[in-house]
């Protein structure tokens, strides 16, 4: 069976500046893969590209989501796909309620009646948007808005969820949580791909891996047999 | 007494005017970053459209409003992915950009002369009544029915904002457009929207003034410099510091005019507005105003 996500020699240029040269990956469905790499390597230009949220204009290669071309595809055409992305920062909409925002999450979902039953299910997964649920989202603290825009991102029903350095900024407390409830969504039968700065807590939680290292993809293999290579372990596991 | 309330009806009736002008620039703002001259040449042009309709045509007063307010939710979109779109991007800096609605607020008012010529028209009247009496006062009835439909569309544009999917779609696309188009929310279209909605807010204001100022091409230049000064102090872009602003600023003139002289309502009102600038930026609503 073909991939659910695949990318064919992918470049982008920023004007003259080819920021990602050449990169390949696939994601079948139901798994859950990590993009690995130092700042600056191209992830989070990659991961933005699948989500038509960079300039088409710099595009070069062949990206196919479910059986269709979205290389090109404005971003709220993808996200019609049903592929979801939470973005690096969070960007929650900071002067929307919380419950607003899981709104604008099924803005695309017609079933008026069984968005309510998600809405439930959200809040039962992150208990403390329910405490929240009327509070601006601008007022949460950096795990709340990341639960957020996690619940925000799940409320689509998406086939597919991306997600960008999902532990930027936060405690490691909360980081655990976070990738707990990461695990939870692939197990329950969402395709995961996420971008993860912090290479020990990405290698542990996801099935397959692809180092990035400037604008290039430099390794890909199973996390567990990443973690135990040298070289990963030198450059980005801290390890002797 | 009397005199009292007529300069507070009139001053309600110029206030709410200018506060549905001020909602327009803050509509905008929000959604694109920038500030629009167009504004009061909108309401020129609305209430023009209105006299043809409603004046000339002879079509039904609500069934005019309804036309009019249709096509001009048209022309502010079509302004806005036709040339304001255009230029953001061809990554045009934004102080050229609003140069280019200074174009198009003189091409309309210039446009508007051409069509309609330059001699003050009468808006028919919309009721038969010379006056009502309002505690003892006889007031005009198009004079109560501008702030009545003013205050009714400002509810309904709340409403609309605030409690419908399409409404907070708005304003998720103009809080962060790369989160909202993630959501599936078409970021353009959205903008275009929202200047339409400006734009119709401010011909519906035209309408509304028309049979009490008369209508010219010139009708919506000092209206629309008056709406800019509303939106300043209730805080720019703030949806209801807007209608506040407008309202306070309405009543300051007219009272100015009532009781001082007419001659320097404008005076006073710019006094006011450069105050707020140094005093009180962020304005009655306490809306961002200074960099940080």
């Amino acid at each position: 069976m073909a991939p659910l996500l695949e990318v064919k020699n992918f470049h982008y240029y920023y004007g003259n500046i080819h920021v990602v040269k050449d990169v390949n990956l696939y994601v079948n469905e139901g798994e859950m893969v990590t993009l690995i790499g130092a700042n600056g390597a191209g992830k989070t230009t990659t991961l933005r590209t699948i989500s038509g949220l960079t300039d088409a204009a710099g595009v070069r290669g062949e990206i196919t989501f479910a059986g269709h071309r979205i290389d090109k595809m404005p971003g709220n055409k993808v996200a019609g796909l049903g592929l979801a992305q939470v973005l690096e920062g969070r960007h929650v909409f900071s002067k929307l309620t919380v419950q607003e925002n899981l709104m604008v999450g099924a803005y695309l979902r017609k079933d008026t009646a069984k968005i309510k039953d998600d809405l439930k299910n959200i809040y039962q997964q992150f208990p403390r948007l329910l405490e929240r649920k009327d509070q601006l989202a601008g007022t949460l603290s950096g795990g709340e808005q990341q639960m957020l825009a996690i619940g925000r991102a799940l409320i689509g029903r998406p086939k597919m969820i991306l997600l960008d350095e999902p532990s930027l900024g936060l405690a490691p407390i909360i980081v655990r949580e976070i990738f707990e409830s990461i695990k939870e969504i692939n197990k329950q039968g969402t395709t995961i791909l996420f971008v993860e700065q912090n290479a020990k807590v990405a290698l542990a939680t996801a099935h397959r891996g692809y180092v990035f290292a400037v604008g290039e993809v430099v390794m890909q293999d199973e996390c567990y047999k990443l973690a135990e290579n040298q070289e990963v372990k030198k450059a980005y596991l801290g390890e002797q | 007494m009397t005199m009292f309330m007529q300069v507070f009806v009139s001053g309600l009736v110029i206030g709410c005017v200018y506060g549905l002008i001020a909602l327009g620039y803050s509509l905008i703002y929000k959604a694109s970053g920038m500030m629009s001259f167009v504004q009061g040449d909108l309401l020129t042009v609305g209430a023009f459209l209105g006299y043809t309709f409603y004046g000339l045509w002879k079509i039904p007063v609500a069934i005019s409003f309804v036309m009019v307010f249709i096509l001009m939710v048209l022309l502010g979109f079509g302004i806005e992915r036709g040339i304001i779109n255009r230029l953001v991007k061809k990554k045009t800096l934004p102080i050229y950009i609003v140069l280019a609605t200074i174009a198009v607020s003189y091409i309309l008012q210039n446009g508007a002369m051409y069509i309609w010529g330059s001699n003050m028209l009468t808006f028919p009247r919309l009721f038969s009544a010379n006056s009502i009496k309002i505690f003892g006062v006889g007031v005009q009835p198009e004079a109560l029915f501008c702030i009545v439909v003013s205050l009714i569309a400002m509810v309904i544009l709340h409403i609309f904002m605030k409690y419908t999917k399409y409404g907070t779609a708005m304003r998720a696309a103009s809080m962060d457009p790369m989160a909202a188009r993630s959501c599936g929310i078409n970021v353009s279209v959205s903008t275009g929207l929202t200047w339409g909605i400006a734009a119709a807010m401010a011909s519906l204001a035209g309408m509304l003034i028309g049979p009490v100022y008369g209508v010219f091409t010139t009708l919506g230049a000092t209206i629309g410099r008056k709406g800019f000064s509303s939106a300043v102090m209730g805080g720019y872009g703030n949806m209801y510091g807007a209608i506040v602003g407008g309202i306070i600023l309405g009543l300051m003139e007219t009272f100015t005019s009532g009781y001082i002289s007419s001659a320097y309502k404008d005076l006073f009102a710019y006094i006011i507005l450069l105050l707020f600038l140094f005093v009180k930026p962020t304005g009655i609503f306490n809306e961002r105003a200074i960099m940080e």
